[in-house]
């Protein structure tokens, strides 16, 4: 199990010598979580959320002498994908035009994680960004209230009401679906 | 309390069946590639290690260090030393030992 740590001394390598070897643990310790996070945002869409991945660690990179150390690094990385996510979700407006069918006929031949995914992309579909968000952070990606507000830029209360409201839809929706009878 | 408790338990069984590793397939690799090339600051370190050498010098000479352990080291019998100077290999060789051993755990 690779600690907290080893974060910092990532870190402070990347920062100081710009070594890219370190960083290099960084993405590997990393990318699961931040591609799977994505994954979930984007309902599935593969090749989207491997290149919003990617430009987050780019931006990682570049930026990472900005890290303060206040949060933990993984905090930090977070907050990074969050805005990556909002900044190309605005810029291509996304939501609104986002083909569904497309999506999903790419998710079937692309991504081989579709079949097992899709209960919960329809799930996801049926909250509202932020909740969708706070969420996922919460329960997918274990993360605290106090993680989750860091990570969101807005204050803890918010953060309570968006996966309160979340766990509430969900609830009646999965039941509704029948999970959890069998 | 117990229906919030139940709904809890019930999300946290419906997303932990969803989670799942993505393998890497070559992903860090390619982000790696992709960073831009930044400026080289390794000669911070030894800019550091340079002044902290002429530091303890010029330290050992002023203060008499140097002239003190040239001293002792002269009263010492030459098999001491040797023995001081075998010494190092195996304590190294331990020492890397363990470096790996814990680096292996790690992975």
């Amino acid at each position: 199990m690779m600690s907290n740590t080893d974060d910092i001394r990532w870190v402070t390598q990347v920062a100081l010598l710009g070594d890219k070897n370190a960083f290099d643990k960084l993405t590997c310790k990393y990318q699961s979580s931040i591609r799977r996070f994505f994954l979930n945002l984007t309902m599935g869409d593969g090749p989207l959320s491997d290149d919003l991945a990617q430009e987050t660690f780019i931006k990682v990179y570049l930026n990472i002498s900005a890290f303060k150390g206040i949060s933990g690094f993984s905090t930090w990385l977070y907050r990074i994908a969050y805005n990556v996510f909002y900044d190309s979700a605005r810029a291509q407006k996304h939501y609104d035009d986002i083909d569904e069918l497309a999506i999903d006929n790419q998710h079937q031949t692309l991504n081989e994680f579709s079949a097992e995914k899709m209960d919960i992309h329809k799930a996801l579909k049926i909250l509202r960004k932020e909740e969708q968000t706070a969420v996922l952070l919460f329960y997918m990606e274990d993360k605290t209230h106090k993680e989750i507000a860091r990570i969101m830029n807005c204050p803890l209360g918010t953060v309570k009401t968006y996966i309160l409201k979340g766990k509430e839809k969900l609830s009646v929706y999965l039941t509704k679906a029948g999970y959890g009878n069998n | 309390m117990e229906t919030t408790n139940n709904t809890d338990k019930m999300l946290k069984g419906f997303f932990s069946e969803q989670k799942q590793e993505i393998p890497d397939n070559g992903f860090s690799e390619k982000v790696i590639r992709k960073l831009p090339e930044q400026a080289d600051h390794s000669w911070i370190v030894w800019i550091f290690a340079a002044l902290g050498m002429v530091i303890s010098i010029y330290l050992g000479i002023t203060l008499g260090l140097v002239q003190h352990l040239l001293t002792v080291v002269q009263h010492v019998p030459y098999y001491y030393l040797l023995a001081v100077v075998f010494w190092f290999p195996l304590v190294g060789s331990g020492f890397i030992y363990f470096i790996q051993k814990k680096h292996y755990q790690l992975i």
